[in-house]
């Protein structure tokens, strides 16, 4: 290892730039990896709560999407059904759209019967859960608690006023009794609220003539429904073919088709993010391949040397691997390093919503495929090396 | 100590049309603990002998037994080993590793070698004390004299403690003084260690200090003079 490393320090600029190849590589596979592991996980999110129920909202074509809670009833009696509950869901800025975060900061409402069913589960850190029969409190997602520095018993006014808001912009104070735990996913941008509660901002965001010709303590945005526990997603379609084709006037979307969509943008986002990084270590591996055939050039009667002392081709082999997958090791580390570094600043400058997830799996990953970058770029010339005949090779003027 | 014979060697290269015998038959028996000198001009085949008694280059023709193996029928990894344990190599341009201190570069053949050595490093200092070099041990060989690298190089060939020594031109790249010491120092080391030593060489002078001289001329011996050091 001792040798490895001085034969590095031998030719100092050229083991620098090549190894500078390296790290170039590492760090893009880093910060790609990393934005495509925060994005999964957003997405694995999603899949984890689109898997387990089945979304019912108005068909295709209703202008007001409103649907009547006795509908409720109806998809209850369906077979393989076990719970039906109403949902209520606003944008918690109302007028904002996508964001990069993921998905977009939300009011839901919380019902106590539903929450053990929820997924992914949510936990209170601080404070306490809603009281379902007090009215104006709030239960906030981490990120929001973070972004809008709330604390256990401040205020909060729900909908946040848009700047752009004009005067008829109605919104409500609420205080905050709970915080939840981080889940990594979109429930740390929820602001959950009671039903009751729900049903008043939704009043607020229909138009006057809706709200006077509509009883909304009879309607609801939308149902969530939940199959047996254990329910597969292939019974949970089935299922909702069945409310399709029983319960008219309601839409139930296959869990499949969001899960599906969400599994095909992941795949297509980690394609991309990969590819775009692994271009450049290609170019890294490419200059490993040309500093390594450089060395062995130069220690041609180094190596002849070594067989004469009794070498074995397999032993000049593995020593010439090793130094590419040292030269690998040390690229893998730096850019590693640099990549850490870099999306630890911009998750910090980003506070509630870091853009950016090195896990475990993706340190394993990078490192270990620096090193076998490395060895596999030197490979080639390791079997030069290891091929040359030791009387030429101890002949030879270098 | 082994005995070493070659049996009718011959080398050919082919180089175009010409065929060229830089050994043409050679037949030799080298009994253990000798120590002799090859000698001949340029061309002569002295080099080719040693690599092929270095086991280095297979023979177009003929065998070389050592100890009564006979080499040819050895596959390369096992000519490898066989080279790692019983032969130490000493060449004209020293060969040491620049990335490795002297100490380590004395013990390299036991990197090689499948031996169970265990204290490698305390074999390689007694070495080094051995040859005078005990206070330049974690000295790079660019720091070291001509002399003492070729010193250096002496002690890397003995460290498996070989049966015999190869020295291609040990004293081609050092002035006469140097050269007597080394030739001193090779002298000492087959009288002491019994180890046999060959030294390939067209120093007439340093032949003389040998005890037998094998005179090569077109790849073949011309002359194998066993009272040559004590004639002149």
């Amino acid at each position: 290892m001792m040798e490895t490393f001085r034969n590095l320090t031998r030719r100092k600029l050229r083991s620098i730039l090549t190894i500078s190849g390296i790290v170039i590589g590492i760090f893009a596979l880093t910060t790609m990896g990393a934005l495509a592991e925060r994005f999964n996980q957003q997405l694995e999110g999603g899949v984890t709560y689109y898997e387990s129920n089945i979304q019912v909202g108005v068909p295709d074509g209703q202008l007001v999407a409103l649907l009547p809670l006795s509908k409720m009833e109806a998809i209850t009696s369906v077979t393989g059904v076990d719970a039906v509950f109403p949902t209520y869901s606003f944008l918690l800025k109302p007028g904002s759209g996508f964001s990069f975060g993921g998905a977009p900061e939300s009011i839901v409402n919380r019902i106590p019967q539903q929450t053990p069913r929820e997924q992914p589960p949510t936990s209170i850190a601080q404070g306490r859960d809603l009281n379902p029969t007090a009215s104006r409190e709030v239960v906030l997602g981490s990120k929001l608690a973070i972004e809008f520095r709330k604390h256990i018993g401040d205020t909060f006014d729900l909908p946040v006023k848009p700047a752009s808001a004009g005067p008829e912009f109605v919104n409500h104070t609420f205080t905050v009794v709970g915080i939840l735990n981080p889940t990594g996913t979109a429930p740390d941008g929820f602001a959950l609220v009671t039903t009751p509660d729900a049903r008043t901002l939704l009043a607020d965001s229909l138009p006057q003539v809706i709200q006077r010709s509509v009883d909304l303590s009879q309607v609801a945005p939308e149902f969530t429904v939940y199959g047996k526990p254990g329910a597969s997603i292939g019974q949970l379609d089935e299922i909702a073919r069945q409310i399709n084709r029983q319960v008219s006037g309601v839409k139930a979307t296959e869990p499949s088709v969001p899960v599906n969509g969400f599994k095909q943008f992941a795949a297509l986002f980690t394609t991309i993010t990969t590819a775009a990084a692994l271009l450049a270590l290609v170019i890294g591996g490419l200059s490993v391949v040309n500093t390594m055939i450089m060395a062995v050039s130069e220690r041609v009667r180094e190596i002849g040397l070594k067989k004469a002392v009794g070498a074995h081709t397999g032993d000049v082999l593995r020593e010439y691997l090793m130094e590419a997958g040292f030269i690998g090791l040390i690229g893998g580390v730096g850019g590693y390093v640099l990549g850490f570094g870099l999306t630890g600043l911009i998750n910090a400058s980003n506070g509630a919503s870091p853009l950016f997830l090195i896990t475990p799996k993706l340190t394993i990953l990078v490192i270990g495929f620096a090193v076998v970058l490395g060895s596999l770029a030197g490979v080639l010339p390791a079997l030069r090396a290891a091929r040359l005949d030791p009387v030429t090779a101890l002949r030879t003027s270098n | 100590m082994s005995n070493i014979e070659l049996i009718d060697l011959t080398k050919h290269y082919r180089r175009g049309a010409h065929l060229i015998r830089a050994l043409d038959g050679v037949s030799l028996q080298i009994r253990g603990g000798e120590f002799l000198s090859i000698v001949g001009r340029s061309g002569s085949g002295k080099t080719t002998l040693l690599d092929v008694l270095g086991l280095l280059l297979r023979p177009t023709t003929g065998s070389v037994h050592i100890n009564g193996v006979d080499t040819a029928r050895l596959s390369d990894g096992r000519r490898a080993d066989l080279r790692g344990r019983q032969i130490g190599f000493i060449f004209q341009e020293y060969n040491l590793l620049p990335a490795l201190d002297v100490v380590e570069n004395v013990m390299l053949p036991l990197r090689y070698a499948k031996t169970g050595v265990k204290s490698h490093r305390g074999r390689a200092l007694q070495l080094l004390e051995m040859v005078g070099l005990s206070d330049r041990i974690h000295h790079r060989p660019d720091e070291l004299s001509g002399g003492e690298q070729q010193r250096v190089a002496i002690a890397r060939a003995l460290v498996n403690r070989p049966a015999v020594i190869l020295a291609d031109e040990p004293t081609g790249a050092v002035d006469t003084q140097t050269a007597q010491g080394l030739i001193r120092l090779l002298k000492e080391l087959n009288r002491e260690q019994k180890v046999t030593i060959i030294i390939v060489t067209h120093d007439l002078d340093v032949a003389a200090q040998t005890d037998r001289v094998i005179g090569l001329k077109d790849g073949r011996v011309f002359r194998d003079d066993p009272a040559l050091a004590n004639a002149s």
